[in-house]
């Protein structure tokens, strides 16, 4: 018969109205994944025993390890281990490798980021950076006089967008603060100053930003004077 | 509740009789206001039309279809009505300008165009016309040359290549539409749409005309250029056949007179075969609603089932198939007609 054919695919479609939709509403609904879903890659710092396998095993260079040699016991230890998953085509290579299983894929399938360098997972071994080596005093020192510096830039920084938040901290009149403001604005030596000591000392600060205040009045009142 | 619209009409002639309008003049306004009604029926219309084709196809291919914005994504076509109204009017270089600008009006015009005689309940046909069906058809098939226009005027290929596609199918498949139609007049014996509801008062004429309402739909598919017979727009060959190089409002005119056609012709196949306004408890206006947006969701359920058609395929199956098919039902209808009286049932 003509047409049967037709027939049958109405009837289809007719059944499929009423059936189970199959669209998962994602970001509020989440699809069912199976266990051996390979998502982000995850380490495990813990149980690492800078063995490098992985690293030797992985096609696409996505994992570095750099390891220093503990001279009481004359056995490698990890310094630090990165991910950059930009290059992971989730071979599972490395996971498979792995004596110690510390590596390990999640189910995290949402791996966009705003920028390129945070796709990177960098772990560092706080037990290893205390370890005896040469090398690795300076570099803490060096670590410390960067994070003072960078502190010293934030909080000029926060003085030159926002002094008004930064300084009611010190002084306790809002007319006063307003008036360093301006001050500090006119004179990058003296915000560097007190930015300086608020990271430091906070009392003298306040002493110095009294000072400051009382300076600028003062300043102002002779030049009133001499107008007139 | 039945007479709710006439009782309007016939209060605002009063009014404005009482104004001091000549009876003349009041009939003009009352038409004017009737032809504003219509259009705002149609666009509001569409609104609902796009987002439940949408939904039929999205349930037809076990998906959701829209369901963001608005209970059940109804506000989706409003949104896309936006988006389309905010557009930049692009029109191409190498355009016929007047062509390519006036091919989307005159096509919303000539499909708002055919509501004039539809009647929408009991007595309440715009314009109560003694050739009713033959109006129907005729202005129906002025729609082509606006396809021609805008595939010509676009000046590209594949528009034109849609345009000629249009225009052989459209004019094919003319004839049984129109020859489908006449058993249903040779039965009622009036080309008026009003009497022919009225002679539908015992029985529908699906059941007198099956074979009738079978091409009627078949040739109605093809004239509105649906799937499965879209042969002018064909995504997958022509881009969108005349359709490519419109964009924005003038796209959305083209696209409101498809559905606008849509409605026309389901709302004909309502009155002719399925009884048109009659029907029991509800008022007349209501079942003729129902009726129509039976036929669409029938029409709807057709064009997500089935692939496009080949071009020629779907040529020979009008002239080999449905012509012969639709005039044997004609030589049917009229021998049962003189059987009929000869015995004296009739």
């Amino acid at each position: 018969m003509y047409g049967k054919g037709l027939l049958k695919g109405l009837g289809i479609t007719f059944g499929h109205t009423f059936e189970k939709k199959y669209t998962i509403q994602y970001p509020e609904q989440m699809p069912h994944l199976e266990n051996r879903f390979r998502g982000c890659l995850q380490f495990e710092p813990d149980k690492c025993i800078a063995c490098g396998l992985c690293t030797k095993t992985c096609p696409n260079g996505v994992l570095t390890l750099e390891t220093v040699k503990d001279p009481a016991t004359n056995k490698k230890q990890p310094v630090s281990y990165t991910i950059n998953l930009q290059y992971c085509m989730f071979c599972n290579l490395c996971v498979e490798i792995c004596p110690k299983s510390c590596l390990y894929f999640d189910h995290n399938f949402e791996l966009a980021k705003y920028n390129r360098e945070d796709i990177k997972m960098h772990y560092t071994f706080p037990a290893a950076a205390a370890a005896p080596e040469s090398g690795e005093k300076p570099a803490e020192a060096d670590a410390g006089e960067a994070r003072k510096a960078k502190q010293l830039k934030a909080m000029l920084a926060a003085l030159s967008t926002n002094p008004a938040k930064v300084l009611n901290k010190l002084l306790e009149n809002e007319e006063q603060t307003a008036i360093l403001a301006e001050v500090l604005a006119g004179d990058e030596k003296k915000s560097a100053r007190l930015a300086e000591l608020m990271l430091g000392d906070r009392d003298k600060a306040k002493k110095v930003a009294i000072a400051m205040v009382n300076k600028e009045l003062k300043d102002r009142d002779k030049a009133e004077g001499g107008e007139k | 509740m039945e007479h709710w619209f006439t009782n309007i009409a016939g209060a605002l002639v009063h009014w404005l009789m009482g104004l001091g309008v000549p009876a003349g003049w009041a009939d003009l306004i009352l038409l004017i206001v009737q032809w504003v009604c219509i259009i705002g029926i149609v666009t509001l219309n569409i609104l609902i039309l796009i987002w439940l084709e949408r939904k039929v196809a999205g349930f037809v291919q076990m998906r959701l279809g829209p369901n963001r914005l608005g209970p059940f994504g109804v506000f989706q076509t409003v949104a896309d009505a936006i988006k389309l109204l905010t557009k930049q009017d692009l029109i191409p270089a190498a355009v016929d300008k007047w062509v390519f600008r006036t091919a989307p009006l005159l096509f919303i015009v000539i499909a708002v165009m055919l509501y004039v005689v539809l009647p929408m309940g009991d007595g309440m046909a715009i314009v109560n016309l003694n050739v009713g069906v033959l109006y129907f058809i005729s202005v129906g098939s002025l729609s082509t040359i606006c396809l021609l226009m805008a595939g010509w005027g676009s000046n590209n290929k594949w528009s034109l290549l849609g345009a000629m596609r249009a225009v052989a199918q459209m004019i094919s498949y003319e004839i049984p539409l129109a020859f489908s139609l006449l058993g249903v007049v040779m039965i009622a014996g009036s080309l008026n749409l009003q009497d022919i509801v009225a002679a539908q008062h015992n029985i529908w004429f699906i059941l007198l005309q099956p074979v009738a309402f079978l091409i009627y739909f078949i040739a109605a598919t093809a004239e509105l250029n649906r799937g499965p017979f879209d042969m002018p727009e064909a995504e997958s060959e022509l881009t969108a056949g005349p359709y490519t190089e419109y964009s924005g409002m003038r796209w959305a005119l083209f696209f409101l007179a498809e559905y606008t056609n849509l409605v026309a012709v389901s709302a004909l196949a309502a009155t002719i075969f399925l009884g048109g306004w009659q029907g029991p408890w509800l008022p007349s206006w209501l079942w003729i609603i129902i009726k129509t947006y039976f036929v669409m969701m029938l029409f709807f359920w057709i064009k997500w089932t089935f692939p496009r058609i080949r071009m020629d395929h779907l040529m020979s199956f009008s002239w080999k198939v449905l012509l012969p098919v639709s005039l044997a039902n004609i030589l049917i209808t009229g021998a049962g007609i003189h059987l009929f009286r000869l015995m004296g049932w009739c």
